[in-house]
């Protein structure tokens, strides 16, 4: 399942790597937007397959930035 | 037999007496047992059981329980039997003791399709008896629509005096549009022109354009539920409030609505016992609530903190959920509550946000519920994504509502007051009663960040250590924005413990319980749209 942002913005932290297994709600990354700290949560649980944004990287609303499965 | 009266008397009466019981008896079993069995299939109750549910006991007055189809033209009509009560259900009946209207389609009669009968005499006498006496009306929404083969040919020309009537009845009754199943074509601006749209998930849809009128127009192959089920307008669209798992859990959320309003904008709401003392401390914040303003968290559990327990009724809790709104009790008195939620999008006002709080705003105003803003915004969301998407004038209706509102307003930074997110959740210059900030609140035209981007860009540039300066005057900024400046100046009436909220929020809603704005007369404002 893919995971996006839900706002223009940041690459702030990024908290999980591949491979890790996440509970629904676990935060994945945290973007920075307006000043916020907006974090990015699993929308089901699973494991990280994929993340596809670093730290620093500026992200698009509705843009893909990690996958779960 | 009594002196002098015919011998026969007693036979005919009782036989005029039998076919009544006889014609009513037949009206009331609906569609019949199959019809109705079908309809529970499908898990939804008929509208006869739903009405039972959304009135008190025994309360329930039908009007036009014995009409049925008639024939339009000359064209040929089903008997009587095949469309008791021409599919439509109407009456009166108490919600906790007080008088509502409804209009229920019936399912089990030609798919609830508007027939003439209904449409022309049921349901207008419905909205005329529910606006003569000022009361809420309520409909019940499971209907295919209009009935085609009454309403085919330029007859039409008479139609749809339904939603001139509800515009009539905006602002002066509570509309509420229980969504139960279909709703499709026209008749999907009833719950468009509602104060209230609940959905079942599942079973409920609505759309302009039915499925097959869908593709017979465009081509485009699209179920009803695809197309207009909760999941579509409970969170993408906005058109429907709550999603709710059944048709019990949408009856009680209409009667839990209705709860909080007065029967019409001429009543003050209805005041209720509470066991919750106004003066009591709100406990907990400091764990709820993180000091830095760059942190998040769920307003929803302050907001439930300091209302009246198990008060709070938030409405469209699915859309636009950087906003939180929703009706609840402070010392038993009705209240809207806006607040900025952190937890999503971080709690930055954009397109969405800004209609979801102008249009409940006018709900409260028109219905003399006072309003409380719980502030934490970090501004209007910028850039050019929202400004193709239209963020002035959107942002506009909500400047426009806080503005126009005359009913008790309570202003209560919590944290960031920044820009124009300031003014949107009623700051100083709109109108107030009271407003309070919390020690750490922050007001400023924007973040300390932003500011020192802006104002000392250079400064920070010409620095031999760019980031220790940047963080020197962020602080400094930090500082001329805290409340204590403000409260300085007396452009804030006070700054609070966290604590104290409940109590100042109560006191202040009753220092202006007798408020009276009168306004330079017009015909009505022009409010972006």
């Amino acid at each position: 399942m893919e995971v996006k942002a839900e706002l223009v913005g940041n690459v702030w932290k990024v908290v999980a790597s591949p491979g890790d297994s996440v509970e629904e709600d676990d935060v994945l990354m945290i973007l920075e937007s307006m000043k916020m700290e907006i974090p990015v949560t699993a929308p089901v649980p699973g494991s990280v397959k994929e993340i596809r944004v670093k730290e620093g990287d500026v992200v698009k609303e509705g843009q893909v930035v990690a996958v779960i499965e | 037999m009594s002196e002098g009266a015919p011998a026969d008397v007693g036979g005919e009466f009782e036989e005029k007496v039998g076919e009544l019981r006889g014609r009513r008896r037949r009206n009331l079993e609906m569609g019949g047992s199959e019809k109705i069995a079908k309809q529970h299939e499908r898990g939804k109750l008929t509208a006869r059981e739903r009405i039972d549910l959304l009135f008190d006991p025994g309360t329930f007055v039908e009007f036009g329980l014995l009409a049925h189809q008639q024939s339009l033209r000359g064209n040929p009509v089903d008997p009587p039997e095949k469309t008791p009560a021409d599919g439509v259900i109407t009456g009166h009946g108490l919600v906790d003791g007080r008088q509502v209207w409804v209009i229920a389609y019936d399912f089990t009669v030609m798919a609830g399709s508007m027939g003439a009968v209904g449409e022309s005499f049921k349901t207008t006498r419905v909205r005329e008896l529910a606006l003569r006496y000022r009361k809420p009306i309520v409909w019940l929404l499971d209907s295919a629509g209009a009935r085609i083969q009454e309403a085919a040919g330029s007859t039409f020309a008479g139609s749809g005096q339904l939603f001139y009537d509800q515009v009539q009845m905006s602002g002066v009754i509570p509309q509420v549009a229980a969504m139960l199943g279909p709703c499709a074509a026209g008749t999907a601006y009833i719950p468009g022109l509602a104060d209230f749209v609940p959905m079942v998930k599942g079973t409920a849809s609505m759309s302009l354009g039915g499925a097959r009128l869908v593709k017979a127009a465009t081509g485009e192959d699209v179920t009803d539920h695809d197309m207009g089920g909760s999941q579509v307008h409970c969170y993408e669209s906005g058109v429907g409030d709550n999603e709710v798992e059944n048709d019990a859990d949408c009856i009680a959320a209409v009667r839990r609505f209705l709860s909080y309003l007065p029967p019409s904008n001429l009543e003050p709401p209805p005041w209720q016992p509470a066991d919750d003392p106004g003066d009591r401390n709100v406990e907990g914040l400091e764990k709820l609530v993180p000091a830095s303003p760059r942190a998040t968290y769920d307003v929803r559990k302050v907001v439930q903190r300091i209302v009246d327990k198990d008060s709070w009724f938030e409405i469209k809790p699915t859309w636009a959920k950087n906003l939180v709104i929703g009706l609840a009790r402070m010392a038993g008195h009705p209240i809207g509550v806006v607040a900025n939620q952190p937890m999503s999008k971080g709690g930055i006002l954009d397109v969405d946000a800004a209609d979801k709080a102008a249009r409940f705003i006018r709900l409260c105003d028109a219905f003399n519920v006072p309003l409380v803003y719980l502030m934490d915004v970090p501004g209007f969301l910028v850039g050019s994504g929202v400004e193709k998407e239209g963020i002035i004038r959107h942002g506009a209706k909500m400047l426009y509502a806080t503005s126009e509102a005359t009913v008790p307003k309570v202003t209560v930074v919590m944290r960031k007051a920044y820009g124009a997110g300031y003014f949107v959740m009623c700051g100083k210059g709109y109108g107030p009663d009271l407003i309070v900030a919390w020690p750490f609140a922050e007001i400023s035209v924007m973040g300390p960040e932003g500011a020192v981007n802006i104002i000392f860009n250079k400064v920070v540039e010409a620095s031999d250590n760019p980031e220790a300066t940047r963080a020197e005057l962020v602080a400094k900024i930090r500082e001329s924005i805290s409340p204590y400046v403000a409260a300085a100046w007396a452009m804030i009436d006070d700054v609070i413990e966290p604590a104290e909220t409940r109590r100042v929020i109560v006191q202040a809603l009753e220092q202006a319980r007798s408020k009276k704005l009168d306004r330079p007369w017009r015909k009505h404002g022009n409010i972006p749209v």
